[in-house]
């Protein structure tokens, strides 16, 4: 029996997962970071579920992509049969990043001031640079850090560039498996589609050391898992941002744009 | 914000009409599905017929691969028979007429390789019908490759430029100053010296026999100075003797 695209007999499914993502999250009551005890509520269920089914579609998206890429120099597939199955490995991750990210971005709609949590000041270079520089030993006076990191804002930036980029190209390739695309749009929706996974590679590798591999991650790394952070982690990393939970005046106010302009 | 305070008399939430969207998709999509599978027959595969065919005849083939030469030419730009659409193979230790082979494209009816294609690169011309390789969709996957039922597969990987191509009875031949296609002339069939190929809009019989066909009958052989073959009025010998 001749083996099948997925893309090709179950194309609906990479339909589907983008409207399952928008009414999933139409259904889900978001929770606000909230301080229980000695730890507080950092990222809520509907954050992990966005983080994971996202993650985990770009990892196995970039590992099958970057297989199905490399097809002859140097040539990481071996026949047809092996093409196909990598197809379909993309195809599974397809669904999971496209759910994943169409969650997150519904949720985002509905509570907009998360998505200004993200964005980085027009100080986040040179705050990124003391950030680091102070973990280097150096003295720096900066402004308490928000929920974010300025670095982790920054990447964030490339990484929403990036799943666009990939998201448009990608439902445009999906569309030739069951439509007639003209050749003028899949020639770039192709080229883009790999440069595009080149910004993800580079933003996830970074994304990977800094929020697991790095020891100053550790702390953190389990609330990506059950959702909390010590209280003592986040007065001391967070300040800024556990000042706002706890609803006392901090010495010195956290990083905002406006802030930022008075630091 | 909360919702509340979003909603206006009359009017959706955002949270509504999320909710709403995210739904309508869904219903759009098992709806679309649904009507597919009730009112499409299972494997209906519509490919117009290709408007040109090749015919060979093998036992006219000198085996000079001039053939191959120009396909590799008038398509490419170069004289590499491994780029050549057609191929001619030759058996050493075979005997007349199952010493040559021609390997021609046969354009079929229900072509395997444009039903195996994942990305619609290799398909039917929407004009002539020729079946042909749309090389930007390629994705090199080579199923056409495997897919094609005879040997050698007519449809080729191009190990140069990384996709699969195949004959299109030269509708595209960017190397070749002349109007190709079934409406026009193929390289191939012009420069055989055995006149061995030949082309015809009908559909030929779907066998090996319906495609390798007698293109000797009519040969003015007494003009070639041929004596003695079939249809020859000379006495054998004798144009040598003169």
């Amino acid at each position: 029996m001749e083996r099948q695209l997925l893309f090709s007999t179950s194309a609906w499914l990479v339909w589907l997962a983008p409207f399952a993502g928008i009414f999933a999250a139409g259904l889900t009551r978001r929770r606000e970071p909230v301080i229980e005890g000695d730890r507080v509520l950092r990222h809520d269920v509907a954050a992990r579920v966005e983080h994971w089914t996202h993650g985990i579609g770009t990892a196995v998206l970039l590992v099958s992509g970057i297989t199905l890429g490399l097809r002859f120099t140097p040539s990481l597939l071996r026949d047809s049969d092996a093409a196909i199955t990598w197809m379909n490995v993309h195809f599974v991750a397809v669904i999971s990043f496209l759910f994943g990210t169409f969650y997150y971005a519904a949720n985002t709609l509905l509570s907009w001031h998360r998505f200004g949590e993200h964005l980085p000041t027009k100080h986040a270079f040179s705050f990124t640079v003391q950030h680091y520089g102070r973990l280097l030993g150096f003295k720096f006076e900066m402004p308490p850090e928000a929920k974010y990191f300025e670095s982790e804002k920054m990447a964030y930036v490339m990484a929403l560039g990036a799943s666009a980029l990939v998201v448009v190209t990608g439902l445009l390739k999906v569309s030739a498996h069951v439509a007639t695309v003209p050749a003028w749009i899949m020639g770039p929706a192709t080229w883009t589609h790999d440069i595009a996974t080149v910004l993800m590679l580079a933003f996830f590798l970074a994304h990977v050391f800094f929020a697991a591999i790095a020891p100053m991650a550790w702390p953190v790394l389990p609330s990506m898992f059950h959702g909390y952070v010590s209280a003592e982690h986040a007065e001391e990393e967070h300040a800024g941002w556990y000042a706002q939970l706890t609803g006392k005046p901090t010495s010195v106010t956290p990083i905002s744009d406006d802030k930022a302009d008075a630091a | 914000m909360s919702d509340q305070e979003l909603k206006e008399p009359n009017q959706f939430s955002r949270r509504e009409f999320i909710t709403g969207v995210g739904g309508m998709g869904i219903g759009a999509i098992f709806a679309g599905s649904l009507a597919r599978m009730l009112l499409l027959p299972d494997d209906v595969l519509a490919i117009p017929a290709s408007s040109g065919y090749l015919l060979v005849d093998t036992k006219k083939c000198a085996g000079c691969t001039s053939c191959m030469l120009a396909c590799s030419m008038t398509h490419h730009g170069q004289s590499n028979l491994s780029l050549s659409r057609i191929q001619v193979t030759q058996d050493p230790f075979g005997k007349f007429p199952d010493d040559i082979g021609i390997a021609q494209c046969r354009q079929c009816p229900y072509p395997s390789c444009v039903e195996a294609c994942p990305t619609g690169a290799m398909h039917a011309d929407e004009k002539t019908g020729v079946r042909t390789v749309d090389v930007s969709k390629c994705i090199g996957c080579e199923r056409c490759v495997n897919a094609c039922p005879f040997t050698p597969g007519r449809a080729l990987w191009n190990f140069e430029e990384k996709h699969a191509q195949k004959c299109d009875l030269c509708l595209n031949t960017p190397h070749w100053n002349h109007e190709g296609g079934p409406e026009g002339v193929r390289a191939c069939e012009s420069v055989c010296p055995m006149h061995a190929i030949s082309f015809t809009t009908q559909i030929p019989v779907q066998s090996d026999e319906g495609y390798n066909v007698d293109l000797r009958t009519g040969t003015p052989w007494t003009q070639i100075k041929f004596d003695g073959a079939v249809g020859a009025t000379g006495v054998a010998g004798s144009g040598l003797k003169k």
